[in-house]
């Protein structure tokens, strides 16, 4: 139980700014489980190599991961909008970029392993986040949902009471609206890629203190990440939040329930539940959870 | 006869290029002409894989009275032996054995097209990728760890129907299968592109409204190619696992087998069964070239080479997209009538103003 409310916090900042990503610039970003892969690996630098407690990690992957995001955005995909490239053009520059991710984050793995001797695929930093207790409870249990519930707090608070916010929202439901009254429309797209990535960050370096991490990691979350934002509705960052939260207990806890009453060989299956909940939200519900129209239903279609 | 590493070099390049075609004109007919963005490429090429390791072998078994079920894999490397030296004596068995698998392999992959593309094909394409990329990973995920089916990560070794021609002319054999299968898909691409079937891809790419406007289904027509392009791509695989005698999940992999396509295929030009090609020509060699020259490069450099290689290809499709989006071959316009037909007509519409036109 435990372990599905940590995996879930992660789940929910991830999908958070995937869904945040998507709404700006309409491209699903397949670069954004490396995101968070890359930042564990800085935890792991931050950890053994630095040998500072790996909770920092948090800051400076909130930086790192917005950083990336950002270069992303503004070394790619901008000029390829300037250029008028369709969203498929988009989808495939995001995947140039992840393959560029992957590489650095296998660079950075050999080059810990040869160098530093350090364990870099197949690693974890239980120890601090379980060895560690706060109010007689594991680190990490305290801190990853209340880092999760700060961050989409402040998000939602960032998003509706700032006039930046405002700005931002506008920007997203109407670009050309937005631009004739002065709103810079790239500079709120910049920002929300920003806090994408600075979200994904976080995730990232908070992953290694709960799960083992390995150099396909983000590769591996990406599904799960696709799930919740779909599940959830890929147009509302508040559906998101809800499939996060959602994918990520149902993943952790349906696998486990499965595994006592079928024996263990199911735990390795473990990605096929996400994928079977996008299916079925995909096919009866495409808009996701918040794009039902739920007063409808309880009212019996009537309209 | 004995084969120099020069030679031998040669014939791997060349018959990995020739799977590698395969797999970027299947890509190149399913994003190219009808515009459907398969992230999960990795599905098709590992599914025809899977077949010829679960399923033809165990035909093959079956038909010669071993063991079929869980047996097939327990007792593996005893059942292939012994199939092997049952089929190695007989030329037209092996031949059997190979149509079976490879006709068995594009059945099957059509199917997995079909079955994967399900949920998400009638939304707009992002969706449809994104469930393409899922079901290719979890196939995955069945395949590294489901016992019964190709042996886990373990993976299966399966009968080589190639046997019979013996030991060093074997790489040539398989070669020229190779070349000749990707030649005979290429040859019915260019035929399917310059037909109806094809011209009609090409609108419902440009603009999936006006195509439905004139009255094609567009759902209709992204299943079907998604159908064909899997059939082709799952060929690639079954012939890749002949080729090596053995199928494991490891083989396959995402950046290998869906990303290196799109690079191949963007790059050489899209909507362009040649630009393709050379994609492909392109970047197999290039690979070969690095992994062959990676002792050179691992004594200077702390980390793998190969991860130097996928920096540079996400480097060069950026680049690419960037700046020369109609990647290498720029794609042509199908012409419907014969170049002279068009000179004759062009002729006399424009008799009015005479002047030379050739």
């Amino acid at each position: 139980m435990r372990d599905a409310i940590v995996f879930a916090s992660i789940l929910t900042m991830l999908s958070t700014g995937l869904t945040l990503t998507y709404m700006t610039t309409k491209v699903p970003n397949f670069a954004h489980g490396n995101f968070a892969a890359i930042n564990a690996y800085f935890t792991l630098i931050i950890a053994k190599l630095l040998s500072i407690n790996p909770y920092v990690g948090v800051v400076t992957g909130f930086f790192l991961g917005g950083a990336i995001s950002l270069l992303l955005y503004l070394l790619v995909l901008k000029p390829l909008l300037d250029r008028g490239a369709s969203y498929i053009i988009l989808m495939i520059a995001t995947i140039a970029y992840d393959m560029m991710l992957i590489s650095t984050i296998n660079i950075i793995a050999d080059y810990l392993s040869r160098v530093h001797k350090i364990t870099s695929r197949l690693f974890q930093l239980r120890e601090w986040g379980h060895g560690i207790e706060i109010l007689g409870q594991p680190s990490i249990f305290i801190v990853a949902p209340a880092l999760a519930a700060f961050l989409v707090i402040s998000l939602y608070l960032f998003m509706n009471k700032t006039k930046f916010g405002i700005a931002m929202r506008a920007a997203i439901d109407n670009p050309s609206l937005a631009e004739t009254i002065g709103i810079n429309v790239n500079l709120t797209y910049a920002v929300s890629w920003f806090i994408s990535g600075g979200l994904a960050g976080v995730g990232g370096a908070l992953a290694p203190l709960q799960m083992t991490c390995n150099t396909d990691t983000g590769t591996r979350l990406l599904i799960s990440i696709f799930a919740a934002s779909i599940v959830g509705g890929f147009t509302n960052i508040y559906g998101a939040f809800l499939g996060g939260f959602l994918i990520g207990l149902a993943e952790v806890l349906g696998t486990g329930f499965l595994a006592i009453n079928f024996g263990s060989w199911v735990v390795p299956y473990r990605p096929i539940i996400p994928l079977i909940l996008m299916a079925l939200t995909l096919l009866f519900a495409p808009q996701g959870l918040t794009g039902i129209s739920w007063a409808r239903i309880f009212r019996g279609r009537k309209t | 006869m004995e084969l120099s590493a020069i030679s031998i070099f040669l014939t791997n390049l060349i018959t990995l290029i020739g799977l590698f075609i395969i797999i970027s004109l299947s890509l190149n007919l399913e994003y190219g002409y009808a515009g459907i963005p398969n992230f999960g490429k990795l599905l098709a090429v590992a599914g025809g894989a899977y077949f010829v390791g679960a399923v033809s072998g165990r035909i093959l078994a079956l038909a010669y009275g071993q063991p079929a079920g869980l047996g097939y894999i327990e007792r593996n490397l005893e059942v292939v032996g012994l199939l092997n030296s049952a089929i190695s004596s007989s030329p037209l068995q092996s031949i059997g054995f190979l149509i079976l698998s490879i006709v068995g392999a594009a059945f099957f992959g059509g199917l997995l097209g079909y079955v994967a593309s399900y949920p998400a094909i009638r939304l707009r394409g992002d969706y449809l990728a994104i469930t393409l990329l899922a079901m290719g990973e979890i196939f995955w995920v069945i395949g590294d760890n489901w016992q019964p089916l190709i042996g886990g990560s373990m993976g299966v070794r399966i009968p080589d129907p190639f046997r019979w021609i013996g030991g060093e002319y074997r790489p040539l054999a398989i070669l020229l299968t190779v070349l000749i299968t990707a030649a005979i898909i290429f040859l019915y691409l260019e035929y399917l592109g310059r037909s109806p079937l094809g011209r009609v891809l090409k609108a419902m790419r440009e603009n999936e409204l006006s195509a439905s406007v004139h009255g094609k289904d567009v759902v209709k027509l992204r299943t079907k190619t998604l159908i064909v392009g899997f059939a082709i791509a799952a060929i690639s695989g079954a012939l890749n696992s002949l080729w090596t005698v053995s199928v494991s999940p490891k083989d396959f992999e995402r950046v290998r087998h869906t990303f290196m396509p799109w690079v191949m295929v963007i790059i050489g030009g899209a909507g362009n069964n040649l630009g393709a090609v050379v994609g492909a020509i392109i970047f197999v060699t290039l690979r070969e070239l690095i992994v062959f020259y990676k002792y050179f490069f691992e004594a200077i450099i702390p980390f793998d080479v190969v991860w130097l290689e996928y920096l540079f290809m996400g480097i060069a499709l950026i680049i690419v997209l960037m700046y020369r989006p109609e990647g290498l071959i720029p794609e042509k316009p199908t012409r419907t009538l014969s170049e002279k037909k068009i000179r004759e007509i062009a002729a006399r519409t424009i008799s009015e103003k005479p002047h030379e036109n050739s």
